[in-house]
């Protein structure tokens, strides 16, 4: 007789689930930018943690394993906008800065790695930590620049500094991948096989992805609106060919980027600005990366954490503090931009994710070094990035 | 009277020349203005350079000063050395610098004032027209050997204004549309209360006295105050020319202080026009004219009484300061001009066929500044001539 109305219990789709995060993360960054004046951002993850597994349990897990299309389509975007700022051009005029990348990110992995073997942590999984380590989080440092519409020496330098050690980060954890398929005695073949596959699948996705846009961008002329539409669809189709084909779309993304940037020599590809369609993405990235981290685990992986945390500060600064003053940047440019490099976030948390996938056991023991690690700079990172940007005069609104 | 030292007309080697250009910094990802004034000058001042770099009003603007010169050949060296100084120095910070009296596209509302206290107290006084300053020109100096030469030299050569306007003309784009002017800056500068033209008087002596009871009404402070199109400096002894709009490259900005150099020669040594209240009855309507039309906009010529198109009456000129130039050994920089305005060829018009080929006024930014760094992006066939 009432066989129009829905049955309790209801049925959920993916779409309340989107809805749900979005309007959770707005709240929470509301909340924490009026009463704490502190990044919209830091907000969007304290409203995972406390909608997810530490908190409420309203997001268990497996609502956060569905929520992947989107975590998927905003990583996609961060490392696509990332990768348009790595530009080659700027690294030939001023090498320091290309320098300080580098040696910005050795010292990192140096540094974490060598404390977390100190720590009696195994090689293995030091190297791989510390690899992860070498990455700072573009969607913080990104979304904290646009959330103060920043822009500046200080600003363009630590995207790009980002830029480069998310590279550096991405093509170092893949390579390690050989040594765990040989700490799990998979075949020689998968040992030298998957990392080049990956690397080199990922890199040749990037490229045709990179191809289709500048032909595609030609083809519609010099149309903003039109070309934001096409950009949108290479995206998302580079990231759905990417799962196919069991390749990293943080790879295939990154290069995409980085490859559109630099390769793009008659102009075709219009500045396009994907930041009013990636917010809601990005909203929701930083609620499931919230909803992700366990407040228990920092209580049992806190000492470690805080020594991976001082670890890699140290690194990065020492990288960036030597060189940063040869460079064409300002006297002072070089301690704001040590901060602005601290943040770790949904990227690491993917890293660790690609782990996990091929065996969980070795996943579980990673995340349980690195995972609190990214609580502390998840939470931490956006005011630092804030701090840093504000001082450094870039900031164009007290926001 | 006191403070009044800076009033005093130094002299300075007559006929001399000096040039200060306002550039654009503009970012390398779609080319709108950006914000690193103080760190390109900070970069550039590690390294020895001729003239003076300077901040203007708003953080995506820097001034360039040349040094005094007499003639054409070592102002185009030491400008061109300046450049590359600058170019060198944008590339290592990641920008790009560009000539033209306008951005493209960018919105007023978006600039941020250099942070001195004279560029805050201009926002404060003029509000959002502080902001919308964000435009850019050349200010050539000629020396003068006292005041009443240099009040002579600014009545004549404000007949000859409109020529300064065509000839410079490179701001046809504002904040995102084209405007359908040659010069569209000019019309920002006249919104501003102390714009326009200096009084119709006869010498130094009567000039200060006009000044000083501009200063007893609190009106003025300095000469800085006044955003005449031609007004004397008594601190560097010169007459200074402000209308023309910065133009693409450094070899036009070299090339159009030659022609007001070789003009004033003419004017100081032959006088051949007295002071006539006419030409500021005429003014401002032959000063829209250039700025609408350029060279093919037409004035009307207070002396003769007629009307002509700027082109002739500017070949016209040219014909008869022509020993005057040669001279200064500014003749072949003349002749080139010569060979634009006889072909119609004005950095407005370049600038939109540019806009016409690449379909977006980024690339006409990009463009632009490819244009002034020297990176040679356009064809021949498409580069401005000097």
């Amino acid at each position: 007789m009432t066989s129009f109305l829905p049955q309790y219990p209801f049925a959920t789709s993916p779409l309340l689930l989107f809805g749900l995060l979005l309007f959770a993360g707005l709240a929470g960054g509301e909340l924490v930018k009026r009463a704490l004046r502190l990044p919209r951002i830091v907000g969007y993850v304290l409203a995972g943690l406390v909608l997810g597994g530490s908190g409420v349990s309203l997001l268990d897990a497996s609502l956060v394993n569905e929520s992947w299309i989107f975590v998927d389509i905003a990583l996609g975007l961060v490392l696509f906008e990332l990768g348009r700022r790595l530009h080659f051009a700027w690294l030939r005029n001023d090498r320091w800065l290309l320098a300080t990348g580098l040696i910005e990110s050795a010292l990192s992995f140096a540094f974490i790695y060598f404390a977390l073997t100190y720590f009696d942590v195994r090689p293995i999984y030091a190297a791989v930590a510390a690899a992860i380590g070498i990455s700072t989080s573009p969607a913080v440092v990104l979304l904290v620049a646009q959330e103060l519409k920043a822009e500046g020496q200080v600003t363009e330098r630590a995207l790009n500094l980002v830029a480069m050690n998310s590279v550096i980060a991405f093509v170092l954890t893949t390579m390690l991948l050989s040594w765990i398929h040989h700490e799990y005695r998979a075949g020689w073949t998968t040992i030298a096989l998957h990392p080049a596959y990956l690397l080199g699948g990922s890199l040749i996705l990037g490229y045709a992805a990179c191809m289709a846009v500048i032909l595609l961008s030609r083809w519609l002329g010099k149309h903003a609106e039109r070309q934001l539409v096409m950009l949108l669809a290479v995206i998302v189709l580079t990231i759905g060919a990417a799962r196919m084909l069991e390749l990293s779309v943080l790879l295939a993304l990154l290069s995409f980027g980085v490859f559109s940037r630099n390769l793009d020599e008659r102009h075709d590809l219009m500045a396009v600005d994907l930041s009013s369609v990636g917010q809601m993405f990005y909203v929701v990235l930083f609620v499931v990366s919230g909803a992700r981290l366990q407040l228990l685990e920092l209580m049992t992986g806190g000492a470690i954490a805080v020594v991976y945390v001082m670890a890699r500060f140290v690194g990065k600064s020492i990288g960036v503090m030597s060189l940063t003053y040869f460079s064409g940047a300002r006297a002072g440019a070089a301690g704001l931009l040590c901060i602005a490099l601290t943040p770790m976030s949904g990227l690491a948390l993917a890293m660790v994710h690609g782990a996990s996938n091929l065996y969980p056991e070795f996943g579980a023991r990673l995340a349980a070094i690195v995972l609190s690690a990214v609580l502390i700079l998840e939470l931490a990172g956006p005011v630092a990035v804030q701090f840093a940007l504000k001082r450094a005069g870039e900031a164009r609104e007290e926001g | 009277m006191t403070g009044n030292s800076e009033m005093n007309f130094k002299s300075s080697p007559s006929l001399s020349v000096g040039v200060e250009l306002e550039l654009q910094i503009l970012n390398s990802r779609d080319y709108d203005l950006a914000r690193d004034a103080a760190d390109l000058i900070a970069l550039l001042g590690r390294i020895e350079l001729p003239g003076a770099i300077k901040p203007e009003i708003t953080e995506s603007m820097v001034e360039l000063n040349s040094s005094i010169h007499q003639g054409n050949a070592t102002l185009v060296a030491e400008l061109k050395t300046i450049r590359n100084a600058v170019t060198q120095a944008a590339r290592r910070l990641n920008l790009h610098i560009a000539g033209g009296g306008s951005h493209p596209f960018h919105k007023w509302s978006e600039r941020r004032i250099y942070p001195t206290e004279r560029f805050k107290h201009l926002l404060e006084v003029y509000g959002y027209l502080a902001k919308q300053f964000t435009i850019f020109g050349q200010h050539v100096h000629i020396g003068c050997p006292d005041g009443d030469a240099a009040i002579y030299l600014t009545h004549i050569l404000s007949r000859y204004v409109p020529h300064f306007i065509a000839l410079s003309a490179s701001s046809p784009f504002q904040q995102g549309e084209d405007t359908a002017y040659q010069s569209s800056r000019l019309n920002t500068v006249s919104a501003f209360p102390l714009s326009g033209q200096i009084p119709f008087v006869h010498s130094w002596a009567e000039f200060l006295e006009y000044f000083e009871k501009m200063r007893g009404y609190g009106i003025v402070e300095s000469m800085k105050d006044f955003y005449w199109d031609i007004r004397p400096k008594p601190e560097y002894g010169t007459v200074e020319i402000r209308v023309f709009d910065t133009p693409l490259t450094v070899e036009r900005a070299a090339a159009l202080a030659a022609y007001a150099q070789s003009l004033a020669r003419h004017i100081l040594n032959a006088r051949p026009l007295a002071p006539s209240r006419d030409v500021y009855v005429l003014y401002n309507y032959n000063r829209f004219q250039a700025c609408r039309y350029g060279l093919e906009g037409r004035i009307v010529d207070a002396y003769a009484g007629r009307q002509a198109t700027l082109k002739d009456d500017i070949l016209e000129t040219l014909a008869v300061i022509a020993p005057h130039a040669a001279e200064l050994g500014n003749g072949e920089a003349l002749a080139r001009l010569r060979a634009d305005v006889a072909a119609g060829r004005t950095d407005a018009d370049w600038l939109r066929r540019v806009h016409r080929e690449h379909g977006s006024l980024n690339d006409v930014a990009r463009v632009q500044s490819d244009l002034w760094m020297g990176t040679g992006e356009p064809a021949k066939k498409d580069a401005p001539k000097a």
